[in-house]
């Protein structure tokens, strides 16, 4: 099992959406996926229509290994399922805190998993925290939604730095995210973005109103917009992501 | 993780009633339609052994779909069926298939066609929690008169994380409505009905024997056996479906000339002389295809750490390969398709046939089997010792090839009368032996490549080959003699693993059993 994170140090910039949506690509192309919803807003939750409760809290959650398989739902996609996230994951960090090994313990609950799942998603919140080291331990990428602005590719850089100090790093994989492109500046920063990122995947997300409606329609892009831009922005980013790390 | 489909049937009820019923607990109906579903597997149903179950559903599309008990299915749609692993686009699933069917082919082990409708219980936030399909006039295709397969099935799943709604499902068809609950589903409720073996054919050389049985029966048992799996491949590797037929066929025929050989005192000597001249012409035919396969099938590992230049520069070397193979391999299919190779088979399956048929019986034919058996083990095993012990820093390769023949005989003859040997000590002397063949292996495998790249060199040489081609064949030239050097050096500790004590002691344990 891979182990994907979609993370980024700034909120805002399209992690849910981009868990959502590679999970469901993912799950489409023959994977069978785990996705995590780990950021306690549950905005992932939601977009599956899956019930925003964890079994016991995030305290049995994080304390007892057999506590993330009694967490599984199967969505209503074909090979993926999620564990839900609930608002006691406000107290992740507290109670990784308190965990054996804080930093391995994300990879440990998930190595209970690994035979039954090709590839695990991770939907984390913003910030450099506790968990976030967890999530870094973990993961054999991180997911890096990049917006076109000025401080996006400071805020990348910032990371590459943090992780470099990291033994056994996850591979970045950072990616243009909520690009307009009728908007002059946004195609020049992305241009900019693409040209000083170095191993940027090549697909940008654009921002769209199709992205916008998942909120509303509760499923992933490509169901109820299978045509859209945005919708087969998300099945190239995942064969981008396929690309480099089964080839 | 959510078990298997809950199935049930009915004699007395329609699927009507199933429908209705489910409509009852708030289950909602998608319109029926039409679904053919084939169940794929490699010939030798490496896909059931490994526990995997690989399913085209052909309704608005074409999806394939791997599952397996306490496995998350996965689904994928193509737009072709694909003829093996490598036909799939990179990923995960492809990742998966190809580990268990390596270069195997995949073939249709069973169609079933049905009118289903698919049922939903949905929650208030409209996420599924339950369904449940519903087939109706299940048909197995391509089979005649198959009589065993109920004519209608509901399958209720349960879906991970909602064990409540698919329970209350099952209790209301089963308790309720009377329905009756059969075990499987749709797939493997036709295959045992239309009598498909999902386990695929063995070319295993086992079978089942006694020691005290009189030795001809037992060469004769074996050697039927060998037959039957020469005769399964046969078509397989004159169509050359995938490279696994012709290896089938070529270990089965080799196995067998071995077993003529070390039966030489147990089979008619008429039979011994004829079948063994004839299988062994049949079998040096399989030689060159066999080895072309191997290295098309290694190609990659070899190129691949030469870099990317060097695999584009080489292509001319990949297709001379190729080329060759096809050449060989029609020389191959023109001596099977030839009267000889046919009277052969005949021939053979005749005398295998009819037991009375021996007018001469040989010296040993009504001796005990265990104790022909032990001999020959014990005699095989000597000399592979015997000659091991003489190879030396300067020995030839010739000779070290000859040793690989001997550890060849060795394993033909302890695979094939496997069912007289009690296991724990086979086990202990049957690793060691396979870790030398794995070492003498390589060894042949590059020398005889290096070899054929020579030859290919000075070909694409006369031919005007560029440079970078001559470069890389040099890069890769000398890759495999390292390989062939470092196989070389590693010999010396493989047989010393198996020339020991312990060995030997364990061999004895298992030959004395024999005996008895």
């Amino acid at each position: 099992m891979k182990t994907l994170a979609t993370y980024s140090i700034k909120g805002g910039v399209g992690k849910t959406t981009t868990a959502v949506n590679l999970a469901y690509e993912a799950s489409r192309a023959g994977a069978r996926v785990l996705l995590w919803d780990l950021d306690p807003q549950g905005a992932a939750t939601f977009c599956f229509r899956v019930k925003p409760l964890v079994k016991g809290g995030v305290e049995r959650l994080i304390g007892d290994k057999t506590a993330l398989a009694t967490n599984v739902y199967a969505t209503d996609h074909a090979g993926l399922h999620i564990v839900p996230a609930d608002f006691s994951l406000r107290h992740l960090d507290l109670h990784l805190d308190d965990s054996k090994r804080p930093i391995r313990r994300i990879a440990t609950l998930l190595d209970a998993l690994a035979d039954l799942y090709d590839v695990a998603f991770l939907d984390c919140p913003p910030g450099v925290t506790l968990a976030s080291e967890s999530v870094f331990a973990a993961a054999d990428a991180l997911l890096v939604p990049t917006i076109p602005t000025t401080l996006s590719k400071r805020t990348l850089d910032q990371l590459s730095e943090f992780l470099a100090d990291h033994p056994d790093p996850p591979v970045i994989l950072a990616f243009v995210s909520m690009v307009d492109r009728r908007k002059k500046l946004q195609r020049q920063l992305v241009t900019e973005l693409t040209e000083q990122t170095r191993g940027l995947l090549p697909t940008a997300i654009p921002n769209a109103s199709a992205v916008e409606l998942m909120g509303v329609e509760r499923a992933p892009v490509a169901v109820y917009a299978p045509a859209s831009p945005s919708a087969l922005a998300f099945r190239q980013l995942w064969a981008d992501v396929a690309a480099r790390l089964w080839n | 993780m959510s078990g298997a489909a809950v199935t049930f049937t009915s004699r007395e009820r329609d699927p009507a009633d199933a429908i209705s019923a489910l409509a009852g607990l708030g289950f909602v109906a998608e319109p029926s339609h039409t679904v053919t579903r084939t169940l794929l597997d490699s010939f030798d149903g490496r896909l059931h052994a490994a526990g995997l179950r690989l399913e085209l559903n052909e309704g608005a599309g074409l999806d394939l779909i791997l599952s397996g008990l306490d496995v998350v299915p996965a689904r994928v749609r193509v737009d072709s069926v694909p003829r093996s692993a490598a036909d799939l686009a990179p990923g995960p699933f492809r990742t998966r298939l190809a580990a268990v069917l390596d270069v195997r082919a995949l073939f249709a082990v069973l169609r079933v066609t049905s009118t289903q409708t698919r049922a939903t219980l949905r929650d208030r936030a409209a996420k599924t929690v339950a369904t449940a399909s519903v087939h109706d006039d299940v048909r197995v295709l391509d089979r005649d008169g198959v009589a065993g397969v109920p004519r209608w099935i509901v399958e209720v799943d349960e879906i991970e994380g909602y064990a409540k709604p698919a329970r209350q499902a099952r209790d209301v068809l089963g308790e309720q409505l009377g329905l009756e609950r059969v075990d499987g589903d749709v797939l493997t409720i036709a295959a045992a009905g239309a009598g498909v073996d999902l386990a695929g054919f063995s070319s295993s050389p086992t079978v089942p024997l006694d020691p005290a049985m009189p030795a001809i029966d037992g060469f004769r048992a074996v050697l039927a056996n060998l037959a039957d799996t020469i005769v399964a491949n046969w078509q397989g590797t004159i169509d050359r479906v995938d490279p696994e037929f012709l290896h089938d066929l070529r270990v089965a025929v080799r196995r067998t000339r071995t077993i003529v050989t070390q039966g030489k005192r147990v089979l008619p000597p008429a039979v011994v002389e004829q079948a063994g001249e004839r299988f062994a012409a049949l079998g040096s035919l399989t030689g060159p295809v066999r080895d072309l396969d191997v290295y098309l099938i290694e190609w990659q590992s070899y190129t691949e750490p030469l870099g990317a230049d060097a695999m584009a520069a080489l292509e001319p070397v990949r297709a001379v390969l190729a080329r060759r193979r096809d050449e060989a391999h029609a020389a191959l299919v023109a001596a099977m398709r030839s009267d000889a190779a046919a009277e052969l088979m005949a021939a053979w399956r005749a005398w295998l046939n009819d037991p009375a048929g021996d007018e001469v019986p040989n010296v040993h034919a009504d001796r005990a089997l265990g104790k022909v058996v032990a001999k020959r083990i014990a005699r095989v095993h000597a000399t592979l010792v015997e000659d091991g012990r003489r190879i030396g820093p300067d020995t030839a390769a010739a000779e070290i090839h000859d040793l690989r023949k001997d550890a060849k005989k060795l394993r033909y003859l302890l695979e094939c009368f496997a069912s007289l040997l009690p296991k724990a000590p086979r086990k202990a002397f049957v690793r060691p032996l396979k870790a030398l063949q794995d070492n003498l292996g390589e060894h042949q495998d590059a020398e005889v490549h290096i070899a054929t790249l020579r030859a290919i060199a000075g070909e694409l040489h006369d031919l005007g080959a560029s440079s970078d081609t001559m470069l890389a064949i040099g890069q890769l030239s000398e890759r495999l003699d390292q390989r062939r050097l470092a196989a070389r050096a590693e010999f010396d500790r493989r047989f010393a693993n198996y020339d020991t004590k312990s060995t030997r002691r364990a061999m004895r344990t298992a030959l004395d059993a024999l005996e008895e």
